[in-house]
């Protein structure tokens, strides 16, 4: 490895910004915070998007790791030690000066510093401390600042983070402690949860401090669907608290914009349905804001890891986070979605169409009586359409004419809803019918990645990495 | 054949609300009169046969009761809604105001449920458009830097949404002198530190005087393209989704968007 003294700001921003890709989460909703009228920066609760790179995805922060040298040498990771790459390290300095000048030219919402692990887990932490106080109460930035917690570090120093970030993640790598075992030799899943389990407790022990509202007092549920060993034992320990190390200058909440974590998926063998079972768990008894999900790519060209020659997994993915948003927003329980004997998404429907293909008991809806809840398991109902039709049914019966006006949009949910008890048309109820309608519909499949399965599906000759559609071209030929 | 009056109104908040004060206490009936405003180029749209044109003055103190009005016997939700359709590109914005107040001091504040009535909808629609693209320039705004520490903005928005989006950057900047430029339209948001932002017309605002960058602006700017150039994951390049997310039409103003000229 060449050590190259002075290294300039772009060579460094070009190294760090490419090893930082990788990370998904850059959100910068969770926190609405007005400006204090001396002091750059101020914060939205939705969240802004300033641009869009040219793989489509939302730049909001400015994402970099705070350095690519790492200790540890898990496979799937492009800067592994084992790796031959050029290494490079910002400064605190340089970090928030670039964060100040980026943010006063409106390019970005504000700062998502990563990092790869150098000298060791609190060596690390403690530089991006450093970072993070250099902007708070040198340049006094008051814009987004999402942060890494290192697993391994120091729990005083998570604590004292946590009071300047305004999202915390530390990642799961992987879903499952086996696979973590196999792949990040460095990495247990324990060391994962117990800062997650820390900046958890923080976060409502300051929540309940300042009489915030808080969804987790709800009693907790301990293991849904899946039973996972480590995640009970961490939620049954009693963790005390780190005693508080609130400096008195900050007057900021503990982790106001909540904690997330994220996956690789495809790296491993997990299905679908355990996937699922891990986030909708970390989702009852971490209270995380998101889990994230990133498609593998054998970025490392290992051959002890899947190939990724078609690309990585992106309609999985898809699914996967299309499912995510079921478990958070419209009620849904991953057991009802997935189960051991239909372990994965179906590729060619989304997740709510497939659970509603299944239980055609259910429906049709009769739009101007259902629940609101009810409304939101309609297929092409979502949580806008379904507001939208409770508030307009209070001052007229709603007809189809009625739906289309409220922009609703009925391509699918023409299959599961009447109107005054009428469909729009005759429609068959009956599960090959409605799924031969519903596959010639072209928005089943995400943006850009439409091309490449209508190639597929026209294939005769399944190639291996075909198998895990088998179940459903299976299920395609019996219509 | 009753002759129908249309009251021809300036482009604005105010002279729309002036214009529906006028014709609803005309007393020629609802079904009688039409609201219209000024084009974009300052002309109006075609004349109608068998009417008679009312030209509107702009007048402040008539716009203000109608707020007022608007505020206090519907809602305040209602009146923000009526702000953005008065600030959107729809043509016969003014008359689709007019007929959605007379529902709404019909029904009340409940007039923002009636989704399935075909003029609330349509506001609700425009509103949301608005929206839509005031957010979408929060972020897409690009400042840069002139040599007097004067940050510089230009945007060329479908809709009139610089006074929407004028008080975030305020809140903000608190310590920044800053321009936001409406080319479309000639207008600016101008913002001194300690004072409130103000809204004004700038017909000799020349783009060409504030391309000028110090070192340090181009330093900024190079080291944002990389940054940009550098996040992308190779595998999942997507034009389309890129599209879709970042329509083409702002990318006119945006930094990462321009080309190297160096080379």
């Amino acid at each position: 490895m060449v050590i190259q003294e002075q290294m300039s700001i772009q060579r460094k921003l070009e190294i760090l910004s490419d090893a930082a890709k990788y990370d998904v989460a850059c959100t910068s909703s969770g926190v609405d915070r007005k400006g204090n009228g001396s002091s750059m920066g101020n914060s939205v609760g939705c969240g802004i998007c300033h641009t869009f790179s040219a793989d489509g995805r939302c730049i909001s922060l400015l994402k970099i790791l705070y350095t690519n040298e790492c200790i540890f040498d898990c496979k799937y990771c492009a800067n592994r030690s084992s790796n031959d790459v050029v290494r490079a390290s910002f400064t605190p300095e340089e970090v928030s000066e670039l964060t100040m000048e980026f943010y006063r030219r409106n390019y970005i919402e504000g700062l998502f510093l990563s990092s790869g692990i150098l000298v060791s887990p609190n060596h690390t932490m403690e530089l991006i401390l450093q970072a993070l106080r250099l902007l708070r109460e040198v340049h006094h930035f008051n814009g987004y600042i999402h942060c890494k917690a290192i697993p391994g570090a120091d729990p005083e120093l998570i604590e004292l983070l946590g009071w300047y970030a305004d999202r915390m993640s530390v990642n799961l790598e992987l879903p499952t402690s086996e696979s973590l075992k196999e792949l990040a030799p460095h990495k247990s899943r324990k060391n994962i949860l117990k800062p997650i389990r820390q900046i958890q407790l923080r976060r409502e022990s300051n929540r309940e401090f300042l009489g915030l509202p808080d969804k987790s007092i709800t009693p907790k549920k301990i293991i849904t669907g899946h039973e996972d060993g480590d995640i009970k034992e961490i939620i049954t320990t009693k963790t005390g608290l780190v005693p508080y190390q609130r400096n008195s200058m900050i007057k900021r909440n503990y982790v106001p914009a909540g904690q997330s974590t994220q996956m690789i998926i495809g790296a491993t063998k997990e299905s679908d349905y355990q996937i699922m079972s891990v986030s909708e768990a970390l989702y009852d008894n971490f209270n995380l804001k998101r889990v994230f999900y990133s498609a593998f790519m054998n970025v490392n060209q290992d051959s002890r890891l899947p190939v990724t020659t078609d690309g990585p997994p992106l309609l999985r993915e898809h699914r996967l986070y299309q499912a995510d948003w079921l478990l958070r927003f419209y009620g849904f329980q991953t057991k009802e979605l997935l189960d051991e004997n239909h372990p994965n998404f179906n590729v060619f429907l989304d997740p709510k169409c497939d659970w509603a293909l299944r239980h055609l008991e259910l429906f049709p809806v009769e739009v101007n009586k259902a629940d609101y809840f009810t409304l939101l398991r309609v297929p092409g109902i979502g949580t806008n359409s379904a507001q939208r039709i409770v508030a307009a049914r209070k001052s007229a019966v709603l007809g189809f004419h009625d739906l289309k006006r409220l922009g609703i949009v009925l391509k699918r949910a023409v299959y599961f809803i009447t109107c005054n008890g009428m469909t729009m048309y005759p429609i068959k109820i009956e599960e090959n019918f409605i799924t031969r309608q519903l596959l010639a519909l072209k928005d089943q499949l995400p943006l850009g990645i439409d091309k490449d399965i209508t190639y597929r599906q026209l294939s005769l000759f399944d190639d291996a990495s075909f198998q895990p559609e088998q179940r459903i071209t299976l299920k395609l030929a019996n219509i | 054949m009753d002759e129908k009056k249309i009251f021809l109104c300036d482009n604005s908040i105010d002279g729309i609300f002036t214009a529906i004060y006028l014709a609803w206490s005309s007393g020629f009936g609802h079904a009688n009169v039409k609201l219209e405003e000024k084009c974009e180029k300052g002309s109006f749209a075609n004349l109608e046969l068998f009417s008679e044109y009312i030209k509107v003055n702009t007048d402040l103190t008539l716009s203000v009761k109608v707020s007022r009005s608007i505020q206090s016997k519907i809602s305040e939700e209602a009146f923000q809604m009526v702000c953005r359709v008065a600030l959107s590109d729809y043509i016969g914005k003014a008359d689709l105001i007019y007929r959605f107040l007379i529902k709404g001091f019909h029904i009340g504040g409940g007039i923002l449920e009636h989704l399935s009535d075909e003029v609330v909808n349509k506001i609700f629609k425009i509103n949301k458009n608005v929206g839509f693209e005031a957010h979408h320039l929060l972020g897409f705004v690009r400042f840069s830097e002139q040599e007097n520490g004067l940050l510089f903005s230009s945007i060329e928005p479908k809709n009139n949404v610089l006074s929407l989006i004028a008080p975030h950057f305020a809140d903000r900047l608190p310590k920044e002198r800053f321009i936001i430029y409406d080319k479309k339209r000639n207008m600016a948001a101008l913002h001194i530190p300690g004072k409130q932002w103000i809204l004004a017309e700038v017909p000799d605002l020349k783009i060409g005087d504030f391309r000028a960058f110090t070192d340090q602006e181009d330093e900024y700017r190079d080291l944002w393209k990389i940054f940009f150039k550098h996040i992308v994951i190779k595998e999942r390049i997507n034009p389309k989704l890129q599209r879709n997310n970042l329509p083409l039409r702002f990318r006119g103003d945006m930094t990462e968007f321009e080309p190297d000229i160096e080379e």
